[in-house]
């Protein structure tokens, strides 16, 4: 056998792109550390600034930031450029260049992490005054009393609604199956049209593929809680909105997934199809299909194991199903129904996710 | 003899400006073995994916059996892709499908894809891939998933595949790269054996000189996308191989 060895090298532009990486990497950091300088600016403002009555002014918001923002960015560029400090900006996108020196300043005198620190502590700061976190709320008698009352009637369960729970559980579980039975057809033809590599052909199918895109995006976009709302004024008030709104966000969902499994195949057996001279359908399907149609069972399985738990919530909006059930008994204080409805919405989830799991693992 | 295939100039710049082909003409005559050298980044595998329109050529024109087939689209594509098979590195089989129905997908050119999609091959395609699994020592493995096998069983099925096309032309794109010495040589017989016994011309990709020298009839050498060398195998002298490879490259032998 011989083997050949040999020295190929092909050194052509990389003296220009190299220049535009520094200015990409320059101006990324250069935004981030305007950003965090805005943030921090305006924490300061809102904490020193006179308490404003009623709501933000806008306009004056506006000009504000826009003014912290290239303050911001003078400063980290001033800071980089000027003073060769090295900004967190720059130590996150930077990457470090073989010959660099290593700088060997200690860890709390690096510039950087000083500028992360104040960061994610005026973060914090933030996040407890929105929030409205308080200890207070937490150990005040009356709350623990209330959570109490609760808490000892759904453990104490009413088994009298329990031949109701049962009925509506399994009517949860038939929105769940009928939202995925029909959306895993469509999501299927949607998901060749959806994906880039099949779709990158031409600017037609290209074209189609960004708007497909796009609605599927903005359709996953919307809470399937938010749809059931909308069926239940189309439909009315029941398992059939439920049903569609489920429907609805499945296929966007499914689409996605689907159509990324699709974009992940190997091109090896798409381009040995097409080599025997097969039309565009016979590669779909000898070359794409075998390679997706175990992973997408595996999905749509998982769709509707995910459905399921999504099922008994969307009857909170009128869309059917043992959510129904949960949101009059809980309107009406009845907390040891509540309980008996916990129970078996926790055992039916746990149910469809262990069988999901298990049937996933069996099709690998 | 009128050869079977004439490469004219052909040029081919990918979409972010790699000039892998620089004008290459050469022809290849039926029944030969046409064997193409080069270092990786060469242009071999370019030039054997623009024969078969995997790539379109940007220049140049290529003639199979005296017809201009640059740039063949739909029915004039299939036509050539149906005659001018190709097998790949890496195999390029349908992992899920069976062997068998690896070989029959040589067969989708020439059956309605309706009929391809519920496995209506006709009984003489079915017999012909079936027949070409045995020509390369496969059959008893006809239903088996074609990832079950070894990567020279692999290679074996792409060859039944292209032969179930009824090619007259097979392109190999470094068919043994992939394989261990042994098995390579087993790969390279049984491609001997198709240009041989069933008269089909085979133009392939090589990297190894000492399976040149055994199984080329004729040799065509590529240096960065440009034609450098073109004739007979025993002609390629330690010049020509630094020409070809370059000046530090040497012939190493494994045994």
């Amino acid at each position: 056998m011989s083997l050949l060895n040999s020295d190929a090298s092909g050194m052509d532009s990389s003296v220009s792109q190299m220049e535009k990486k520094k200015v990409d990497v320059a101006f990324k950091s250069l935004v981030l550390d305007a950003v965090i300088f805005w943030f921090l600016a305006l924490s300061v403002i809102s904490m020193v600034g006179p308490e404003t009555e009623g709501y933000i002014d806008l306009q004056y918001y506006s000009f504000l930031s826009l003014g912290l923002l290239v303050v911001g960015g003078a400063l980290s560029y001033v800071l980089q450029a000027k003073a060769s400090i090295k900004t967190l900006g720059q130590s996150v996108f930077a990457m470090p260049q073989f010959g660099d020196e290593q700088s060997q300043t200690a860890w709390y005198l690096s510039f950087s992490n000083w500028e992360l620190a104040l960061a994610f502590v005026f973060a914090l700061k933030s996040g407890i005054a929105f929030t409205d976190f308080s200890l207070i709320e937490i150990f005040d008698a009356n709350g623990i009393e209330g959570v109490k009352r609760i808490l000892t009637g759904i453990l104490t369960p009413d088994f009298h609604i329990l031949p109701r729970a049962i009925e509506a559980v399994v009517q949860t579980i038939f929105i769940a199956f009928m939202a995925t039975v029909l959306a895993v057809p469509i999501a299927f033809v949607l998901s060749f049209l959806c994906a880039k590599n099949i779709m990158s052909g031409n600017s037609f199918t290209f074209g189609i593929y960004t708007v497909l895109r796009l609605v599927t995006n903005i359709t996953r976009s919307i809470e399937a809680l938010v749809w059931a709302i909308v069926f239940t004024v189309w439909v009315g008030v029941g398992p059939f909105a439920g049903m569609l709104a489920l429907f609805l966000h499945s296929v966007a969902s499914l689409t996605k997934n689907f159509s990324e499994l699709a974009e992940g195949i190997s091109d090896g057996p798409v381009e040995g199809i097409k080599s025997t001279g097969a039309g565009p359908l016979q590669v779909v399907w000898f070359a794409v299909v075998p390679q997706i149609v175990l992973p997408y069972t595996a999905f749509a399985i998982y769709r509707w194991d995910i459905n399921v738990r999504m099922a008994t919530i969307i009857g909170l909006v009128g869309g059917g199903g043992i959510g129904d059930l949960l949101i009059e008994a809980q309107g009406q204080l009845r907390w040891g129904e509540v309980g008996t409805l916990v129970i078996v919405i926790a055992v039916v989830v746990w149910l469809m996710d262990a069988a999901s799991a298990y049937l996933r693992e069996a099709i690998k | 003899m009128e050869p079977i295939l004439q490469v004219r100039n052909v040029e081919k710049t990918y979409d972010n400006g790699v000039k892998a082909l620089k004008g290459v003409s050469f022809d290849v005559n039926p029944g030969e073995f046409l064997v193409v050298i080069g270092l990786s980044g060469s242009g071999k595998s370019t030039l054997l994916r623009c024969i078969n329109h995997l790539h379109t050529p940007t220049g140049g024109e290529i003639h199979f059996k005296g017809k201009n087939i640059t740039g063949a689209k739909g029915k004039d594509l299939k036509e050539v892709r149906k005659k001018v098979a190709m097998i790949f590195q890496h195999f390029n089989l349908v992992p899920r499908l069976s062997v068998l129905d690896n070989a029959l997908n040589g067969a989708l050119a020439r059956t309605p894809t309706l009929a391809s999609i519920f496995k209506q091959y006709s009984d003489e395609d079915r017999e012909k891939a079936l027949e070409y699994l045995d020509l390369v020592g496969i059959r008893e493995k006809a239903f088996i998933r074609a990832d079950q096998l070894s990567g020279g069983q692999q290679q074996r099925v792409a060859i039944a595949r292209s032969l179930t096309q009824s090619p007259e032309i097979l392109l190999a794109d470094e068919p043994v790269a992939s394989l261990d010495p042994a098995t390579c040589h087993t790969v390279m017989d049984y491609l001997k054996k198709v240009n041989k016994e069933l008269g089909i011309t085979v133009v392939c990709n090589l990297h190894f000189l000492s399976l040149v020298r055994q199984y080329a009839d004729r040799v065509i050498a590529l240096k960065q996308g440009e034609l450098v060398f073109n004739g007979s195998p025993d002609d390629i002298t330690d010049e020509w191989f630094q020409t070809i490879y370059g000046e530090q490259a040497k012939e190493v032998h494994i045994n």
